[in-house]
């Protein structure tokens, strides 16, 4: 769920747009660099982009019988890295709010700070640490699922939390009374975002090995040396 | 039809022809005017100019307007209430609750239906070369574009398959449903970097990226700016904040 256009104050719009700055010009940078090294991986990055908007459209079943849809902000940060994703995700952002009005122009760089930037960061370092202890490929993909997912709606119930104080408890209460709301919806959807994260890269050690190698995330498979059984 | 209502509409709005740049200002101007100036009677006047517009001389379908204002106001229900909620000492209404939610309703209704008239009558594919204009790299514009024109083909792809699993029982069962949406992200995927190797496997043999001059080079249509609509557009914004700033 992202912050609705007009929903945060002038001041507060401002100062996650310049929060979230620093990061998408980074990454902006980023793919300057790779598409002027390597211009045939222009329309890769593209597939990049247009893979999380889609995945956002997935409907996730749930127990209650309602769907939900995953935000794909791990998928995007395990796959491509949190540089790379700062821009794509914000690209993404900029694409939900005029096609599909989900989210705004003023509130893009909230919405972008939770989800291109600390979403992707916090799965990513979550992933890293999950392979340093030991975690095969699928737990690591699994907790970065989940924690991304947790991080983007933490960081959002913050900075509504920071905008709208309560009238008598401040910030504090503000943030037990966002945070409480949106648990509700997405701890489950957390999780189930991460059971989707563990199929999909189930999938895809299988039917995209070549690919997930090319990208680190495999180690690729010696190939036997001819004639070295005689 | 692309699949996505709103862009849809874009296509076949009758400010298509209409100078993007033109549309651009008198948005992101109504934006703004929904953000800054007092809810009664600013963003009334904002929220009223944009509909009016939006639904007749853009001629948008009304339906189409109306769902897409689903999504923000699934956002506003839940946060609006949540933010005039007050917990100190139990659960109750803050001193200030009706006039708090409806100035946040407002802001966020009017700032969304300018955004919506934007949406619904400039296609992405006439705001990407906008972007250019302010001085956002050639290539990360060109990197938006792909994402654009792929995802169509995705969300396609996308339909496709749930259509075919779920024809084949994938989505019987709550663990079939499961298994289904791990397979369907998972074929997207890896139909993305299908269309992207091919995509670039034929550009490729046409010479693209091989010269000094790179990126997906087209003709740009040129769609020339009004004077009678800016004029217009000025003189709209401008009567929206003095009647905000004498009534208020």
């Amino acid at each position: 769920m992202h912050i609705a256009e007009g929903f945060l104050p002038p001041l507060h719009a401002v100062g996650w747009t310049v929060a979230a700055a620093p990061f998408v010009v980074h990454g902006a940078r980023a793919v300057v660099k790779e598409v002027r090294e390597h211009p045939e991986n222009t329309l890769l990055l593209g597939a990049a982009g247009a893979f999380t908007f889609v995945l956002s459209a997935i409907k996730l079943p749930s127990v209650t019988g309602s769907s939900s849809h995953p935000t794909g902000t791990g998928a995007g940060a395990v796959l491509f890295r949190p540089p790379v994703m700062a821009l794509l995700g914000t690209v993404v952002l900029l694409f939900q709010a005029l096609l599909l009005a989900h989210g705004g122009l003023t509130t893009l760089g909230a919405n972008a700070f939770a989800f291109a930037v600390v979403g992707p960061w916090a799965g990513y370092a979550a992933f890293r640490l999950t392979r340093a202890c030991g975690g095969g490929l699928l737990p690591g993909v699994f907790v970065a699922f989940v924690v991304a997912d947790l991080a983007t709606y933490l960081t959002t119930s913050v900075q509504l939390a920071l905008a709208f104080p309560d009238a008598g408890s401040g910030l504090a209460g503000a943030l037990a009374k966002f945070l409480g709301v949106f648990a509700v919806t997405q701890i489950p959807l957390a999780i189930g975002e991460g059971l989707l994260g563990v199929l999909l890269f189930r999938v895809l050690t299988v039917n995209a090995r070549p690919e997930l190698e090319r990208l680190g995330l495999l180690r690729p498979v010696a190939e036997p040396v001819q004639g070295e059984a005689r | 039809m692309s699949g996505l209502a709103v862009d849809d509409a874009a296509w076949a709005s009758a400010w298509r022809r209409r100078s993007p740049g033109d549309k651009l200002l008198l948005c992101l101007g109504l934006v703004v005017c929904a953000l800054v100036l007092p809810a009664w009677p600013g963003s009334v006047l904002v929220a009223a100019v944009a509909v009016g517009l939006a639904l007749g001389p853009a001629r948008v379908p009304a339906r189409t307007f109306g769902r897409a204002v689903r999504w923000p106001l699934a956002f506003l229900a839940v946060g609006a209430l949540t933010s005039v909620v007050s917990v100190d000492g139990g659960l109750g209404w803050a001193p200030d609750a009706a006039a708090r939610a409806g100035s946040l309703v407002g802001h966020a209704l009017a700032g969304s239906a300018a955004v919506l008239l934007l949406a619904t009558t400039t296609p992405m594919a006439d705001l990407l070369p906008a972007l250019r204009r302010l001085r956002v790299p050639a290539a990360v514009v060109e990197v938006a574009g792909v994402v654009y024109r792929l995802l169509f083909v995705l969300l396609e792809s996308l339909s496709t398959i749930r259509e075919a699993q779920t024809a084949r029982m994938g989505h019987s069962t709550w663990r079939r449903s499961w298994r289904s949406s791990g397979l369907l992200a998972a074929a997207v995927l890896t139909r993305s970097w299908d269309r992207a190797r091919r995509m670039q496997e034929g550009l490729a043999g046409r010479g693209f990226g091989s010269g000094p001059e790179t990126g997906l080079r087209v003709l740009p249509e040129v769609l020339p700016s009004s004077r009678l609509f800016l004029a217009c557009s000025a003189l709209g914004l401008a009567g929206i904040v003095s009647a905000s700033l004498a009534v208020a």
